[in-house]
């Protein structure tokens, strides 16, 4: 809640324009450094909090409710140009899908080093010297060979590494990253959370981490968001979550949870009575 | 691969051509009209009649006629023209250069009015200004090219004459032209008065033969934008730090121009079919103006000359259409 935090959101709510409310009252915080994982069912909102923040909210969809601060920095506060301009400067995105995010008929080097030249203002030497050094550093082998490629000769997993270089490459103090494993095969997945961990920890970015994988959680993050049907039903550190779940929904969860430790571990789905419970309190409290 | 490519295409062009050359020759014979009657005056001998007839071949039988014709064309011949009585080739390549600047001019202003109000459209997608370009381009799109003429020919040659409306050149200009292309060559060589009285003339038939088009354009590269707009790769670079119409000129345009290249190609060579109806009411001098001419005057050789032609430019355009598309598309590029 200070203004050192690089991301605060108070009681964020987005609404379609329908008026049907798809985030109600959403708090969290993302101090520097820090990796913060949002967890929940497909459909909680988890994407659509990155949205909010990026604005990049679907044109059906936009904040009807509370603030958004980024380093300090109030969203709603700004006009459409200032309020791109300090996302860039701030913020950055690693897609889900690395198949579709790179533009299909743009050579790499342009993809990764037109932001850091024409947004940033860097020269050009700078930015194709930090492209190749951040390609080396994602493992691809002839960066220079890469940098001169078209997307649809590189592999799924190549086209990840490079959106992960990308995303670093200006060193933003937050980066959003939406399920950034979720299209790729699982040897890979590792692979590439490994990398966003490190490059994390060497860049000092906070990182917002979607995923609905608590798998994926334990491994990556300090603390936890766990959202249900656009709220927040618990907000506390990895460590607390895993051993002390406050909230039934969570112990829910994690009790869906594959084991990475123990695959064989029988696991359970989220109970429908738990899910109707949980839906008809959000029913009754109204205060969307 | 890529010579085989090149092959098979050289030899669908030459059957496309052969076939297009069968059916003018049988059309222009079977369509009523005899072209030796309307040379030789009213009460013309039968001998006279018989001589000329032999003179120009139509004696012979058809078959034989076509070999006869054909045999000439393959070595450049393409006979000589009844009312004229100039060899077909040297008519008609004096009378391409015309129509090519007029329907490159056209397919010019087509892309640039078309390629402004699409960005524009698709800029402002959702909203009111989006609603007009579709308004517009649907308004614009039902007037066909011809109408367009006769409208510009209404306002600027009679209610309020500021364009000259008949001819490619003021005829008061002194310039030894070296070919017939009157425009490019005005520009090349520096006399801009020759140039702007070229473009001038072109003005208003091009502009009739390039709204509906442009429309099309419009509608088309619009709709092709906003698809790639929602495009991952488009988002990315909105968080980035570009503003939206950066990202339509960067990331959009070259993905949206793919799918509209095909169908403007198509369009452009009807296009091209335009001119002849409306070089005709501007009394400019081109290929189609000639067509015309040639037609009334059932000049048989000519109209043979200029249909093979104008199939032979239709296929040059979709050769160099399926060219920008490999070039455009780095997919297909290394292939
Ligand atoms: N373009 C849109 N128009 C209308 N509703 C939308 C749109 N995109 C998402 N929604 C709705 O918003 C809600 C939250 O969507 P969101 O994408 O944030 O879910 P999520 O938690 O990221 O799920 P997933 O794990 O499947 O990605 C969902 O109920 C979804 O139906
Ligand atoms: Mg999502």
């Amino acid at each position: 809640m200070t203004m050192s935090s690089t991301l605060n959101i108070q009681n964020l709510t987005v609404s379609l324009r329908s008026g049907l409310p798809l985030l109600g009252q959403v708090n969290l915080t993302l101090e520097p450094g820090e990796v913060r994982a949002l967890v929940g069912e497909s459909g909680a909102g988890k994407s659509m909090i990155g949205k909010a923040v990026l604005g990049t909210l679907p044109p059906a969809a936009r904040v009807s409710g509370g603030q958004i601060f980024l380093r300090g920095q109030a969203l709603d506060r700004l006009n459409a140009a200032q309020r791109r301009h300090c996302v860039a400067q701030s913020a950055a995105l690693i897609p889900q899908d690395p198949l579709t995010a790179l533009n299909p008929v743009r050579r790499i080097a342009p993809q990764i080093t037109d932001p850091l030249t024409r947004i940033h203002g860097w020269s050009t030497e700078r930015a194709q010297a930090r492209a190749l050094d951040l390609l080396e550093r994602v493992e691809i082998r002839d960066p220079a060979r890469v940098m001169r490629s078209y997307p649809h000769e590189l592999s799924g997993g190549m086209r990840q590494r490079i959106l992960i270089a990308a995303a670093f490459a200006p060193s933003p103090p937050l980066i959003v990253a939406d399920e950034p494993t979720t299209a790729l095969d699982v040897t890979v997945q590792k692979q590439i959370l490994k990398l966003i961990r490190e490059l994390q920890k060497e860049v000092g970015t906070a990182v917002l981490f979607v995923t609905h994988d608590m798998g994926v959680v334990a491994k990556i993050s300090q603390k936890v968001s766990v959202l249900f049907q656009g709220r927040v039903m618990e907000d506390a550190t990895t460590e607390a979550i895993f051993t002390n779940p406050t909230h039934p929904y969570t112990r829910a969860l994690i009790a869906a949870t594959p084991s990475y430790a123990d695959p064989s571990r029988s696991f359970s789905p989220v109970p429908a009575e738990l899910i109707a419970q949980m839906k008809s309190e959000i029913a009754k409290e109204e205060v969307w | 691969m890529f010579l085989r490519t090149v092959l098979s295409r050289l030899l669908t062009t030459l059957v496309t051509l052969f076939g297009v050359a069968v059916v003018v020759f049988v059309l222009v014979r079977v369509a009523p009209g005899n072209p030796i009657a309307m040379m030789l005056p009213p009460g013309a001998s039968e001998d006279d009649i018989a001589q000329l007839t032999a003179l120009y071949g139509f004696d012979k039988s058809l078959v034989e006629q076509f070999f006869i014709w054909i045999g000439g064309v393959v070595q450049g011949d393409f006979g000589t023209s009844i009312t004229l009585r100039q060899p077909v080739s040297d008519l008609v390549l004096a009378r391409l250069p015309a129509t090519l600047e007029l329907s490159f001019f056209a397919l010019l202003i087509a892309v640039a009015i078309g390629g402004v109000a699409a960005v524009i459209g698709a800029r402002r997608r959702g909203s009111p200004t989006e609603a007009a370009v579709d308004l517009t381009s649907g308004a614009v799109l039902s007037i066909p090219d011809f109408l367009w003429g006769l409208l510009f020919v209404l306002l600027f040659g009679v209610l309020w004459p500021v364009l000259s409306i008949s001819g490619r050149l003021d005829p008061r200009l002194e310039f030894d032209f070296l070919t017939n292309f009157v425009a490019l060559e005005g520009l090349l060589r520096g006399r801009f008065d020759v140039a702007g009285s070229a473009f001038s003339h072109m003005l208003m038939p091009a502009l009739s033969l390039a709204l509906p088009l442009a429309a099309l354009i419009a509608q088309l590269l619009k709709q092709n934008l906003k698809e790639v707009l929602i495009q991952d790769y488009t988002t990315l670079s909105r968080v980035r730090g570009f503003s939206e119409t950066q990202v339509i000129l960067r990331d959009a345009m070259r993905n949206a121009a793919l799918p509209t290249l095909t169908l403007v190609g198509v369009q452009f060579t009807f296009l091209i079919g335009g001119t002849v109806i409306v070089e005709r009411l501007f009394a400019y001098g081109g290929l189609g103006n000639m067509a015309i001419d040639a037609v009334i005057n059932r000049d048989l050789p000519l109209i043979q000359g200029i249909v093979l032609l104008f199939a032979a430019l239709f296929v040059a355009i979709n050769m160099l259409v399926d060219l920008s598309y490999t070039l455009l598309n780095p997919r297909l590029r290394h292939g």
